[in-house]
């Protein structure tokens, strides 16, 4: 109880006295930047059989967290794209074997820029069709952006 | 209603400090209530009453707020019928310190200087309000016409309401019984263009003897809410909205309620049961942060349908209320049962390790995402005692909750809770100019949470799952809890001026999810943790009032000053998680100390009996002090605002009487003080129009009001909406008409 009173009292001086010593805070969110060698890209097709390579650049004003990958099959349009322009998509249809890839990745810590990247096995016998490819980054704040790009796998 | 019951009505409002022949001794308990006092449960004609002016009453029931030394907002049902909103909250939000989150618009939580959810507490004819614990994306199942007062605490009361009460009261109180002999009634009905709502409220009560009875029947139906802009950005993703309307936020309401009592010389007992039932959608294209693809043919056909996404919520209460008066003693004794049954209805999506396909053997149906089914039971027992200078109130408190869940998607698990409390509050009328309140209380609380396991394994290939890959998202435990809390007040009443002053603590009993919680929140893209080491949290305020009043003018000023030694929240943090949290940010729930102050302020003034102008204005400032986000805020701080208003009341005729024209201009900062995952939102500026007047129709008299809320239908965003983060603007222009008759 001692210390919350002292802290009451602090409080008081701190507010007649305006703000102190405030930390400052990050309020910005981490990027995903598009380069020329970021892959996927929105409408990228990925064939069965093959192991692609993942690329994105990644910053922050401050420092970056982790990322991760997913890749879910979209076969009844629900939607996670957050891109403009969409991509021509075959026709609804119900999932028997759809592929299912989900990592986390660490960032080496104290890095502002890093530039991500996976190779992701695409099995040969998965369904083809529609897919979602997510890129989620965060910062050392709590800060997340995400990136979901409607891919074709043929 | 005749001019003597109308006053009467207005005493009972006002009672409470009617004791004897002292009009000036205060009543610890609910001041609004005639109910509660000695002296009216003696005396239920009250007919010694009837030559009171009028203005005697009125200034009454502002004396309630000086001998309370919290600092409090008496709201009566005239103010919420003139800024009716699509929900009870709404309709309190031009109050100073309140604010609320809404979704959609017929559901909004309260907001008591920034802080809700759990951290208010929501009581209905006495008893706690139990339902809103579950998530941000559903309101108050309150049934707005049925609330008669409503008194809000702007600081802690757990001394006297328990765990819950740490940032602030919403204390709602029904109709009072008649007071007269015969039967009487109301009907409402109202419409509001943005949503095409219509709805209304019809109610009967009847008064034989000592015999009282009466009913409630509310309906609403409305269709999805306007916005100014023809599309919206869910992330990058672009939504086109259909003639600016929020597809699929459409829903109803049905609600009754009855209620029969006996009013004896000594004894009184009322029996109240209530249902409030809502349907309402979610936004059809972005399911909490979650774009969704929709079928727009089939949304767009009708702006009134509810298609999945959707909930449906019923709550419903069993309230008996006994009290006995007898000499200088008062004891009362609530026995209340309640159900909150809600069910969410999405369409599966194999979010994460879910199976592609919903598997047949299911106990739900695929479209169930969510259930839960809560039952309460609970009994507050008071017994107040009122001497010279001294009234004491002991009171006792008890509570058991039975939690079940269902549906496909996680995310607390079930549990059961009892808690019983107790406590005493002693007030003191050390001279007619200064009043001294003291509370202390004790309360112990145990939860048990149940275990709970996937029902789908988490591997990429589930054909070759082990029994150990169906994870366990919660482990059974038991956790108990003590608090014990006090409270000191002062009041001081020279004249015109009322100075009050109350330094208290207040506590809260974690609950299941921020203990237990260890699912993923799909709608939200974030993994919650919950922390079974979670400590009460708790608070201590100190908070000032100050009210000076004057003839043609009046202004008050009530500043507050709050520290938590350990504030509850859900924490996001740098981390992803793949085994719990399928490739999603991880939310830890985690305590941090948190200092917090802010101030109110309302000034009206009187030109010309038919002129006056009103500023009201509101500020709060929120800062962690230790953790993970120490220097940051809280979230859904909202950010300061204020409301200049002019109001006209001219003097009626025989046929078009107590007109009133009224415009607010509303003004809210930007609020940049932000936490992940909020966004900066913009400041702006709105414009409401009021008006109504009493018109004789056929000889009789109906209320009317009209309302034109966002006059100039601005694009603006409301940084404590739900819908905030993804951009969604606030409802464009609404005009709003209410037509009441009483017979």
């Amino acid at each position: 109880m001692k210390k919350n009173w002292y802290i009451l009292l602090m409080a008081l001086l701190f507010s007649a006295c305006g703000d102190g010593e405030k930390p400052v805070i990050d309020t910005e969110y981490p990027e995903i930047i598009v380069t020329d060698s970021s892959f996927p890209l929105q409408c990228s097709v990925l064939e069965r059989g093959s192991t692609v390579q993942f690329r994105a650049l990644f910053r922050d004003n401050v420092e970056l967290g982790g990322f991760s990958v997913d890749i879910h099959h979209n076969f009844d349009h629900h939607t996670h794209s957050t891109e403009v322009n969409d991509c021509e998509e075959e026709p609804v249809k119900a999932p028997v074997n759809p592929m299912l890839f989900i990592q986390t990745y660490q960032i080496p810590s104290g890095l502002n820029e890093y530039e991500g990247t996976a190779e992701i096995d695409i099995p040969e016998d998965i369904d083809p069709g529609d897919y979602h490819f997510m890129i989620r980054v965060t910062d050392q704040e709590g800060w997340q952006t995400i990136q979901g790009l409607s891919i074709k796998i043929e | 209603m005749t001019f003597p019951i109308r006053l009467i009505f207005f005493l009972c409002i006002a009672g409470g400090l009617f004791y004897g022949t002292s009009p000036a001794l205060a009543h610890n308990g609910f001041p609004m209530m005639g109910q509660d006092t000695t002296k009216l449960s003696k005396q239920d004609t009250a007919s010694e009453y009837q030559d009171l002016d009028e203005v005697v009453v009125v200034d009454q029931a502002a004396m309630v707020k000086r001998e309370i030394s919290n600092s409090v907002a008496l709201v009566r049902q005239d103010f919420i019928r003139e800024n009716r909103g699509g929900s009870l909250m709404k309709s309190l939000e031009r109050v100073p310190g309140i604010s609320t989150i809404g979704i959609g618009s017929g559901a909004s939580k309260p907001l008591i200087r920034g802080l809700g959810f759990n951290q208010v507490m929501v009581v209905e004819n006495g008893v706690k309000h139990e339902g809103q614990q579950w998530g941000a994306d559903h309101g108050l199942e309150v049934d707005q016409y049925a609330a008669e007062q409503v008194m809000i605490i702007k600081g802690p009361a757990s001394f006297k309401y328990g765990s819950d009460a740490i940032a602030g009261v919403i204390d709602i109180r029904d109709k009072l019984p008649p007071a007269e002999e015969g039967v009487g009634g109301s009907v409402e009905l109202g419409g509001r263009s943005n949503n095409g709502w219509i709805g209304g409220s019809a109610n009967v009560t009847a008064r034989k003897d000592n015999w009282f009875v009466e009913g409630r029947f509310t309906l609403a139906d409305y269709g999805d809410f306007n916005v100014p802009v023809d599309s919206v950005f869910v992330y990058d993703f672009g939504v086109a909205l259909h003639q600016g309307d929020v597809r699929n936020t459409a829903g109803r309401e049905l609600d009754f309620s009855g209620r029969i009592g006996y009013l004896g010389k000594h004894f009184r007992n009322a029996l109240t049961v209530s249902r409030v039932r809502t349907r309402s959608g979610f936004f059809a294209n972005a399911h909490g942060l979650e774009p969704r693809q929709v079928d727009a043919a089939v949304h767009d056909r009708s702006s009134r349908d509810i298609l999945l996404p959707y909930q449906e919520v019923t709550h419903t209460k069993v309230i008996n209320r006994a009290s006995y008066a007898a000499g200088k003693q008062f004891i009362q004794l609530d026995l209340a049962y309640q159900r909150n049954d809600r069910k969410e209805w999405s369409q599966y999506v194999n979010h994460g390790y879910m199976p592609p396909l919903y598997p047949a053997e299911m106990p739900y149906p695929s479209s169930q995402e969510r259930a839960f089914d809560k039952h309460v039971f609970s009994l507050n027992l008071k017994d107040e005692w009122f001497l010279d200078k001294h009234q004491i109130m002991l009171g006792a408190s008890g509570e058991y909750q039975d939690n079940t869940i269902g549906g496909w998607g996680f995310l607390i698990p079930a549990f059961q809770q009892y808690s019983y409390g107790v406590f005493a509050i002693e007030k003191f009328s050390v001279s007619p100019l200064w009043k001294l309140t003291a509370a202390l209380r004790y309360d112990h609380s145990r939860i048990h949470v149940e275990a709970y396991q996937d029902w789908f394994p988490s591997v990429e290939h589930a054909d070759q799952a082990a029994p150990s890959d169906y994870l366990y998202r919660s482990s059974d435990f038991r956790r108990d809890f003590d608090s014990f809390v006090w409270s000191v007040g002062v009041n001081f009443l020279p004249g015109d001026l009322s100075l009050k002053g109350n330094l208290g603590t207040s506590f809260r009993m974690p609950i299941a999810k921020e203990l237990a919680a260890n699912g993923v929140n799909y709608h939200y893209f974030r993994y919650e943790k919950g922390n079974p080491d979670l400590d009460p949290e708790r608070s201590l305020q100190l908070d000032v009032e100050a009210e000076l009043k004057k003839e043609n003018w009046q202004v008050a000023f009530s500043p507050f000053l709050n520290y938590f030694s350990n504030y509850i929240y859900l924490n996001p943090t740098a981390e992803l998680d793949i085994l719990y949290g399928a490739g999603n940010q991880v939310f830890n729930y985690t305590q941090a100390e948190v200092l917090r102050y802010g101030a109110e302020f309302n000034a009206v003034y009187r030109f010309t009996p038919q002129w006056s102008a009103e500023l009201i204005g509101e500020y709060v400032y929120s800062e962690q002090q230790s953790g993970a986000k120490r220097g940051y805020t809280l979230p859904f701080s909202p950010p300061p605002s204020g409301i200049v208003n002019i109001t006209y009341q001219p003097l009626g005729t025989e046929s078009f009487f107590s007109p009133y024209f009224a415009v607010d201009l509303r003004a809210t900062a930007r609020q940049a003080n932000i936490v992940p995952p909020e966004k900066v939102t913009e400041g702006y500026q709105l414009v409401h129009l009021r008006a109504g007047a009493k018109v004789k129709v056929f000889q009789q008299p109906i209320q009317a009001d009209l309302q034109v809320q966002n006059l100039l239908n601005t694009r603006y965003l409301n940084h404590t909406s739900f819908y905030r983060l993804i951009s969604l603007p606030e409802a464009g222009r609404n005009i709003s008409l209410s037509l009441k008759y009483e017979f």
